[in-house]
């Protein structure tokens, strides 16, 4: 942007986003403010984009729960393998047995972590990692079904409306040209 | 895909564009018209859609395969062979169902139009190196953290025509089914969810952990990362199927010999 206009022309700032505007722009390049338009038009444009905002805080905030069930499972993971692993100290295995619970939380760390850049992948990847974790814990023990049904089930839903709504952000932005 | 590289270059030399409403020639970096005040889509505005649907249907397709692959525990599947040829024909019929729903856009996979075989003989020697990696890792792990050995096919051992059958259920038939559910179909619809990194992440991350072994992630998730940019970048899975193949059958012949 700097590069194209040239520098005596950008001697103006929009209102809105406060980028360098050409004084002959009618409407700003960058977030479509009415530079030249009447106060009314320019106030519901200010008022258009404060609904987007409170939008976009909405999705923002389903992602976030998404993020901390992740990071709630990780520390869930974490904790159930520490004490496994003074339970079962002197059991030959115990590695084995223990590795897993590591594996897994470090998974869903690195998850949690990594959703802030990617939301859709980390969440949808989470949220298959702990399906396919319940099912192998069911399998193992059909009792694991019914144990902790409410948290599952709320973990789960957290899960799938963060999914929802990284897909939604993804849409709104692009239907508003928001980078 | 070739068309869309080629029309962002011709824009991108140019420093200006025209505003898709009014016309007035504008900077190309602009996400509004100065004059008129029009949205200058920067992605194509087209991919916007039924995202949600396709991610249901993509998850039923995981699912099923999911479903099939513990099914696949409560049987002793790599000793008896009807279970075995069952399993594999379950999860065969699976992939080629879902990859065949977007036959039309899929097909174009499967062409051998600039196949080259120097270069899927070197993705299959990289698969043939990469397998004797992972096998010396896996066992030192297993040596190490489960002191024990493990080996599948034991029963099979010594009979030729049950070995040669071993190696087409486990190299022939996953690389070729595996590849058509996985970097076909399930990575071609969360291309038209995602942006292109994001659905390699995630085609890779569901296809490691399908394997059901988090032990065996940290090889699996390259493994599945390196096959998926492969399938993006030569546009064909023939590649893919090569490699999946090759490793597959250097691990089983570890197995056999």
């Amino acid at each position: 942007m700097e590069n194209i206009i040239p520098a005596e022309a950008a001697i103006e700032k929009c209102d809105a986003c406060f980028t360098d505007v050409v004084a002959d722009d009618v409407y700003c390049t960058n977030c479509g403010y009415p530079l030249k338009g009447s106060d009314f038009e320019q106030r519901s444009f200010i008022a258009n984009r404060d609904v987007i905002d409170i939008d976009m805080n909405d999705f923002n905030n389903k992602i976030k729960s998404a993020r901390n069930s992740l990071y709630y499972l990780a520390g869930v993971f974490m904790f159930v393998g520490v004490i496994n692993f003074f339970i079962k100290k002197d059991d030959p295995d115990i590695l084995a047995y223990v590795l897993v619970y590591v594996i897994l939380a470090a998974l869903f760390l690195a998850l949690g972590g990594y959703s802030q850049k990617k939301p859709l992948a980390c969440i949808v990847s989470g949220l298959c990692l702990y399906t396919i974790v319940q099912v192998l814990a069911i399998i193992d023990n059909p009792a694991n079904l019914v144990s902790g049904i409410i948290v599952k089930i709320v973990i789960i839903g957290y899960m799938i409306k963060g999914i929802k709504s990284a897909l939604e952000l993804e849409r709104f932005k692009k239907e508003n040209n928001i980078t | 895909m070739v068309s869309e590289e080629i029309s962002a270059e011709v824009i991108e030399s140019a420093d200006q564009k025209n505003c898709i409403s009014c016309n007035v020639l504008i900077a190309v970096d602009c996400r509004f018209c100065g004059s008129c005040g029009a949205k200058q889509y920067l992605t194509e505005p087209d991919k916007i859609g039924n995202q949600w649907l396709l991610l249901k249907q993509s998850a039923l397709f995981y699912a099923i395969t999911l479903i099939i692959c513990c099914a696949s525990k409560f049987f002793d599947v790599f000793q008896t062979f009807s279970w075995l040829l069952f399993f594999s024909i379950a999860l065969a019929v699976n992939s080629l169902a879902f990859f065949l729903i977007y036959w039309k856009e899929n097909k174009k996979l499967l062409n051998f139009i600039n196949f080259s075989i120097q270069k899927a003989s070197l993705y299959g020697a990289m698969a043939m190196m990469g397998a004797i990696l992972v096998h010396y890792s896996v066992s030192w792990l297993n040596l190490t953290i489960f002191s024990r050995e493990e080996n599948y096919y034991y029963l099979f051992k010594g009979n030729f025509f049950a070995e040669l059958l071993i190696v087409f259920f486990t190299a022939v038939m996953p690389a070729l089914f595996e590849e058509l559910g996985f970097r076909g179909y399930l990575l071609g619809t969360l291309l038209k969810v995602a942006d292109k990194e994001q659905a390699i992440y995630i085609s890779a991350f569901l296809f490691a952990i399908i394997h059901l072994s988090f032990i065996s992630l940290f090889w699996l998730i390259p493994f599945a990362l390196f096959i998926a940019h492969v399938r993006i970048r030569e546009n064909t899975l023939w590649y893919g199927i090569f490699f999946h193949f090759f490793f597959n059958l250097t691990a089983c012949l570890f197995e056999l010999l």
